[in-house]
């Protein structure tokens, strides 16, 4: 069980510790901050000032709201990908692509051999880290997600692509864990796409996470688990964060034929919808994820990140999800303590 | 033996100049309250009409709609099928593209054509023929959830119901003057056992496409392992998707196919430019071997996958590949 890991870690964490996934909507002085600068009418400076005031924000929101595990929110990134491939040397940003419905971003094109080019994340962890006394995930983007929402126009196969992605990558987990970082967490959205490539996804992580002492957590979402399931328990993480919300909790059915044997981040709230859930209804949510798992196994947070929300929607359901696990903990707590 | 280039299915709806940003603002300002109804489809009708410019213009003899209007390939009909409401998002394939599940609640209607006035707005603009487009019955009931009892334990009456929609809209779409209609089946090809329901669907909407001909397209797998079952269904065109099989030239040659093939040689979902002289092999090889009138060489997929500038590329070497193959 990775409870023991944590402590090793030094990781004191509470029963059903509570988290979030990663992204986290912008205030708008800091869109129209990269607005401008993307037109060239602010310095590097003054939008660097604006992020940097919003991490500041939302880190200031993640402890007053009462999480556990805290992130930086990501407010210095645009897409998940394309973050990582404007600081790697090997890539090009290519034009807009639809991702859903009215949504585009840029993907990006594998142009030439991809290489670390030093520290991409690590100064962003470092200031968030400086503003609590909570760890905070350092967060990364795993190699087969690149590789599969990039295009590839320099490596012979998907396969090549995605190794020499880990390979670079992994530089940047050793550097965020030399910076003093505990929880890696490292997504993997991608990773159901093609499930006889499975084993590349494992591959690829074993490249990235083989004999480092951190907690590594992977996030997948929006997949068909159950082309994966229970193989994907073959990747080498300690937890896995999934969106379990969206899909009306229908991966319980997979956990109940096949044991859930890791720690799992459990998605209670949807993300692509406006509405904010009641705290009772998504503790019943959690009431059926313990069901078939193990308390000491879950980890409850949003369903994916938050950043397609207004701030005040995603401060409400970081809210609930909290709400919802204290209710729980109590229940939980309640139950194990001998009878007077 | 005539060799054809046509679109196979949706274009981008976006491009770096601010005319063509103009749904995605629309889009945002309508759900903002700024903009109206009458704007969005404004919008919408304007990125139809540059998507079938760019397709004329780089000189395909066959263009689609460009799907402009579609939310996705799957809401965009089943969502306004009676008793079918949508739900959540679910990556299509193995895309970085998400639809919004279809939740089937009671028996499937269809209650007005969904596709015709999209269609004779597009023909309308283009100087060249229009092929309009269908998501077919089994991959809709594939990427639906199921919570009407009757279906839940008969997926193929769930297929049946959701045809008779396709099959109507066909109808509507011959009688609006298409020449060419295609329906695509992607899901066949992770789900080879649906073959009989493919059939048994294609039989009955051909039987309301009155003097139009009926093209199935596959794609995001390879069709090499039911390819024989693929070439004898009721359809007049095949179209396949060549990207996931470099033997699939080979096989389709020995085929010798008795019908028109849509010849997916192009990869819809890499920038990368394909190289001419692998291409005209490939249709050295193919070409002789099809004892049919004509043959569409075309990308694999819907283009909506690349970004524009590289779409729009992509097309205009189709259509130098195919000259070359006249010269």
């Amino acid at each position: 069980m990775s409870r023991e890991k944590l402590q090793k870690l030094n990781l004191d964490l509470p029963l059903l510790p509570t988290t979030s996934v990663g992204s986290f909507p912008k205030p708008p002085s800091l869109l129209r901050a990269r607005n401008d600068a993307a037109k060239g009418k602010i310095t590097a400076a003054a939008l660097r000032a604006e992020e940097e005031k919003a991490t500041a924000f939302w880190m200031e929101a993640q402890e007053q709201i009462g999480l556990d595990v805290l992130v930086d929110g990501e407010q210095y990134r645009g897409d998940m990908v394309v973050y990582f491939a404007e600081h790697m040397p090997g890539f090009e940003i290519g034009d807009l692509v639809r991702s859903y419905g009215n949504r585009y971003y840029h993907k990006p094109i594998i142009s030439g051999e991809v290489r670390w080019p030093g520290p991409i994340t690590v100064e962003w962890w470092k200031f968030a880290q400086r503003l609590t006394a909570k760890p905070v995930k350092g967060m990364l983007t795993g190699p087969y997600t690149v590789m599969d929402w990039s295009f590839n126009e320099h490596y012979p196969d998907r396969k090549s692509a995605c190794l020499a992605l880990a390979r670079e990558i992994r530089k940047e987990v050793e550097a965020l864990l030399e910076a003093g970082a505990k929880i890696i967490q490292i997504d993997e959205p991608a990773t159901s796409v093609r499930p006889e490539e499975l084993p590349l996804v494992v591959e690829a992580m074993q490249v990235v996470t083989d004999g480092l002492p951190a907690y590594f957590i992977t996030h997948i979402c929006y997949g068909a688990f159950r082309r994966i399931y229970p193989g994907m328990l073959e990747i080498p993480v300690d937890n896995f964060d999934l969106e379990m919300a969206n899909n009306q909790l229908s991966l319980l059915d997979l956990f109940r034929e096949h044991r859930f044997r890791k720690d799992i981040s459990f998605g209670v709230v949807d993300v692509h919808s406006h509405v904010v859930e009641e705290a009772g209804a998504v503790g019943k949510r959690l009431e059926r994820a313990l069901e078939v798992l193990e308390p000491e196994q879950v980890w409850v947070d949003p369903d994916c990140g938050l950043k397609t929300r207004s701030v005040e929607e995603a401060q409400e359901k970081l809210r609930v999800v909290v709400e919802a696990a204290r209710r729980l903990r109590e229940q939980v707590a309640n139950r194990s303590a001998p009878a007077r | 033996m005539r060799l054809l280039t046509a679109s196979a299915g949706s274009y981008p709806r976006i491009g770096k100049t601010p005319d063509l940003q103009l749904l995605r603002q629309t889009i945002t300002q309508r759900e903002g309250g700024k903009k109206t109804d009458a704007d969005l489809k404004a919008a919408e009708d304007a990125l139809t009409g540059a998507a079938i410019v760019e397709q004329a213009g780089a000189g395909l003899d066959l263009v689609t709609d460009g799907q402009i209007r579609w939310y996705d390939p799957i809401s965009h009909l089943a969502g306004k099928l009676e008793n079918v409401t949508i739900n959540g998002l679910l990556r299509f394939f193995d895309t970085n593209f998400y639809f919004r599940q279809p939740v089937v609640r009671g028996p499937i209607r269809w209650t007005r054509p969904l596709l015709r006035a999209e269609y004779e707005m597009a023909s309308a603009a283009s100087p060249k023929p229009v092929k309009p487009v269908l998501t077919g019955a089994v991959t809709l009931a594939r990427h639906s959830i199921v919570e009407h009892p009757p279906y839940q334990n008969d997926f193929r009456q769930l297929v049946l119901d959701y045809n008779e929609a396709v099959a109507q809209e066909v109808r509507e779409l011959a009688a609006a003057g298409a020449s060419v209609i295609q329906i695509d089946e992607p899901s066949v090809l992770q789900d080879p056992a649906s073959m009989g329901l493919v059939e048994e669907t294609l039989k009955r909407v051909a039987s309301f496409k009155g003097t139009a001909r009926l093209a199935l397209q596959v794609y995001f797998g390879d069709p090499g392992p039911i390819l024989e079952r693929l070439l004898a269904l009721p359809a007049d065109i095949v179209g396949l998707d060549f990207t996931y099989n470099p033997g699939l030239v080979e096989q389709v040659a020995a085929a010798k196919p008795g019908k028109s093939l849509g010849l997916g040689l192009f990869d819809g979902r890499n920038t990368k430019l394909e190289d001419p002289q692998t291409i005209l092999r490939a249709l050295d090889r193919i070409l002789p071997c099809v004892q049919a009138e004509e043959c569409y060489l075309q990308p694999s997929s819907g283009l909506e996958y690349l970004p524009r500038d590289r779409a729009l590329d992509k097309l205009k070497r189709l259509v130098a590949i195919k000259n070359q193959m006249r010269n």
